[in-house]
């Protein structure tokens, strides 16, 4: 008996959306016309790209386990970008300006965006920068980082539903990225975007953060919030059919469960070992939920997932013409087409 | 496929007795349809309305029990493809893969020993070892061992002859009988089918596969898994999406089975995609906590009810090591929100008391405007959990969406309490306990 499994197609697809311009190699993500990692059933021009997160000052809330591969590199961006991209294999960086937090080191605009152009200069892949946080510092510092940077296409992190008219000024002015981050919640992750196109900004040039929550902390409404999106946007919704960018790192290791040492709790087994499969293991359930650029912070959860992803895509990094990083995976003509017939 | 209320009409006597309790048997055929009523109200039902009716309102996955006694473990059942259609309801049993080759007895039975032991508790649910998966080998006392425990337990055959053996010794312990890879499964349907225990059946490719499955049920096997083929994390995926799409769909009898993923020592990612994939029994190589953890906190993730938040056990919980000068802050016991706040509270180095208030797992402004999180309500809880026992300071700090109840909380407390109203944002806790909480608790060691 024959199996009759039907590949399901949909009316939609995902905006392909371009990282990188200027002086970068531009990375590529979205496009893709079927469920996350469906590649059986649907066509993925471009794979999941996967992005390490770097700071301007010495993240000290980083867990040992985490800081041990960027030893040496903390709190200096150039140089820890130079080893992500080099040593580590990042497709882009996070550039996360965390000293510009009034607790922090309040860091000004002036001396982030110094920071944010250091690391263009020490490396050529796309960048994502990342403010303090909602609020007047954070829309001083990404509009003088966007100005400073213009033409570089960096993804600004991120304008929410109360606050977007500056970024959103700024990134249409100097040829920028614009992430739109919403609080694990469809309907406002939608409002966003409509907002932001309202406001001139070209959803091709999007991407939505869905807020992530960490394994153990809230990573279900995250997976079925982006679900949902997909479903949307593969329904045929403009307004949701952005690409998603998840935070992943940021969140794994704000758990407990990622850097409590073994000595306090003898069950939980070996915090190293442990801490890197909390990160992988957030990083793969989301990516399953169609995340399509990742970032993350242990090198090692990165190269793991990284391994996985290239059982869809191929082990082809080459980079093509235009310099875009291109999956070697092409999709079939035949329909469902495998042993299952 | 589920029949339709008028397919269902067509198969009834069409008398409009009644004695099913509806005025028609229209009426009744719609119940039907709907799953509210079941065939047994209709007496006069003919037997092929029985079968055809029996075979369409089945679940479009089986569920099989592993095990006897208190962790005797059900899976299967499900019926969706997303977990926010409705829920995935039977989380998948986690099963130490266990080879006894070279062990004493009682480096045997320690082992055996420890995996029972394991209990950690985490957002109201208790993580524990589901069961044992043994490797089979010449002698079957390590499965007779692991069954007198209580474990349910898979027996990883080598040969037919050994795993006969074993499996006639435990039978009653309903063991889950698993064939080599590639075996001939004829002997083992047999030995499933005389014993009356659940059989894995397995297979190169999903044709063969589901066609496996209905041979093994028709040679009398009840209890079936399935063993999706998937050597790579593509094409498990792959498997494992076409084999819940395809029992949802029904389009294969023997597709509707609950699935059986081996994981070898080291791959975490392969079980991860089992977990969130629909299998329904993992077995893994890998033992101690830094593998086992991150799985069943995702299995507690994923098979959580959407529609029914999960909820912390209201109480008194310690961040960090508090002592009674210790700042208490109050919270709703909505999961996520005790989440949040308890990793910034515990982020900001500052230990402190955290009361989680039943406010029926409601996230804090909406749980106070349903009245689940009013002053009164939350005094009360504060007085169960004995908070005035526990911090000399009496000074509760409540969340800054709710400043609104400090008076009511304030008057029903007494006794000279006072509440402070703290950050809206959990991530502004670190900052609240430095710059507002700092400076009055060096005044309460002044002015005690």
């Amino acid at each position: 008996m024959s199996l009759d499994l039907k590949p399901k197609k949909w009316a939609g697809a995902l905006r392909e959306v371009t990282l990188g311009a200027g002086t970068r190699r531009p990375v590529s993500v979205g496009g893709g016309n079927g469920l996350p990692l469906h590649a059986f059933e649907a066509a993925f021009p471009y794979r999941p790209a996967l992005a390490l997160e770097i700071t301007d000052v010495d993240p000290v809330r980083w867990v040992e386990s985490v800081r041990q591969p960027w030893e040496g590199v903390l709190g200096q961006p150039a140089e820890a970008a130079r080893r992500a991209v080099t040593d580590f294999g990042a497709d882009l960086l996070l550039v996360h300006l965390t000293g510009t937090h009034a607790d922090r080191g309040n860091r000004s605009p002036e001396q982030a965006a110094a920071d944010v152009r250091a690391v263009l200069e020490a490396v050529d892949v796309p960048l994502i920068v990342k403010g303090p946080g909602a609020g007047q510092k954070q829309n001083a510092v990404l509009a003088r980082v966007a100005e400073d940077c213009r033409g570089e296409g960096l993804a600004l992190h991120s304008a929410t539903n109360e606050d977007y008219k500056t970024l959103a000024a700024v990134a249409v002015a100097y040829g920028h990225v614009l992430v739109g981050e919403s609080p694990i919640d469809v309907n406002i992750a939608k409002q966003l975007n409509i907002l932001l196109a309202d406001t001139n900004v070209d959803l091709n040039r999007a991407l939505i953060d869905p807020l992530t929550g960490g394994l153990g902390y809230g990573l279900e409404y995250s997976y079925s919030v982006m679900e949902r999106i997909r479903l949307a946007a593969l329904g045929g919704d403009a307004m949701l059919n952005c690409p998603v960018v998840c935070l992943v790192g940021e969140e794994t290791w704000k758990a407990k469960e990622a850097r409590v040492s073994a000595d306090k709790e003898p069950l939980w087994g070996s915090q190293r070992e442990r801490g890197i499969h909390w990160e992988v293991s957030t990083a793969m359930t989301l990516i399953e939920a169609g995340a399509e650029v990742v970032v993350m912070r242990h090198p090692e959860a990165l190269k793991r997932i990284r391994k996985q992803l290239d059982s869809w895509f191929g082990s082809d990094r080459s980079h093509d013409r235009e310099g875009v990083v291109r999956s070697s995976f092409r999709p079939t003509e035949t329909s469902g087409g495998d042993s299952c017939r | 496929m589920p029949l339709t209320g008028l397919q269902i009409f067509k198969l009834l006597p069409n008398t409009n007795c009644k004695k099913c309790g509806y005025p028609t048997c229209l009426t009744f055929a719609m119940k039907l349809a709907a799953g509210k009523e079941t065939l047994e109200k209709c007496p006069d039902a003919t037997p092929e309305a029985k079968a055809a009716l029996g075979a369409a309102s089945a679940p479009p996955i089986r569920g099989v029990t592993i095990g006897r006694g208190e962790r005797a473990i059900t899976v299967g059942e499900e019926t969706v493809f997303f977990r926010h259609e409705k829920t995935f309801v039977r989380h998948p049993g986690l099963f130490q893969i266990f080879d006894p080759t070279g062990l004493t007895p009682a480096e045997r039975d320690a082992k055996l020993d420890h995996w029972r032991g394991i209990h950690i508790e985490r957002a109201g649910e208790t993580f524990r070892v589901d069961g044992i998966a043994i490797v089979e080998t010449a002698e079957s006392v390590a499965a007779v061992a692991a069954a007198e425990r209580g474990f349910p337990v898979a027996i990883l055959a080598a040969t037919l002859p050994g795993a006969t053996a074993v499996a006639e010794r435990i039978k009653d312990h309903r063991p889950l009988l698993v064939p080599p890879a590639g075996a001939n499964l004829e002997g083992y349907c047999a030995l499933a089918a005389r014993l009356g225990i659940p059989l894995v059946v397995g297979a190169p490719d999903l044709a063969s596969l589901a066609d496996a499955a209905r041979d093994a049920a028709r040679a009398g096997v009840a209890d079936i898994l399935l063993e999706p083929p998937g050597a790579d994390p593509r094409s498990l995926h792959h498997s494992l999406s076409a084999i819940r799409r395809g029992a949802l769909d029904r389009i294969h009898p023997g597709l509707g089975h609950p699935v059986f993923l081996r994981v070898g020592a080291g791959e975490i990612e392969r079980a991860v995609l089992g977990i969130t994939k629909f299998a329904s029994l993992v077995a893994l190589a890998d033992c101690g906590g830094e593998a086992w953890l991150p799985l069943w906190t995702l299995r507690q993730n994923i098979y959580t009810d959407p529609q029914k938040p999960l909820q912390m056990d209201p109480g008194l919980y310690a961040i960090g090591e508090p002592n009674d000068r210790s700042p208490l802050l109050v919270t709703s016991n909505f999961s996520l929100t005790y989440f949040i706040v308890s990793t910034e509270a515990e982020a900001s180095g500052t230990a402190c008391h955290l009361a989680v208030v039943d406010a029926e797992g409601l996230s804090v402004l909406t749980a106070w405007s349903a009245g689940k999180f009013s002053g009164d309500r939350v005094a009360k809880a504060l007085r169960q959990m004995k908070a005035a026992d526990r911090v000399s300071h009496h000074t509760v700090i409540i969340p800054g969406y709710v400043p609104v109840i400090s008076g009511e909380l304030e008057d029903a407390l007494g006794d000279g309490w006072h509440v402070l109203v703290g950050p809206q944002e959990a991530s502004d806790i670190a900052p609240f306990f430095r710059d507002v909480w700092g400076p009055l608790a060096r005044d309460f060691e002044t002015h005690p």
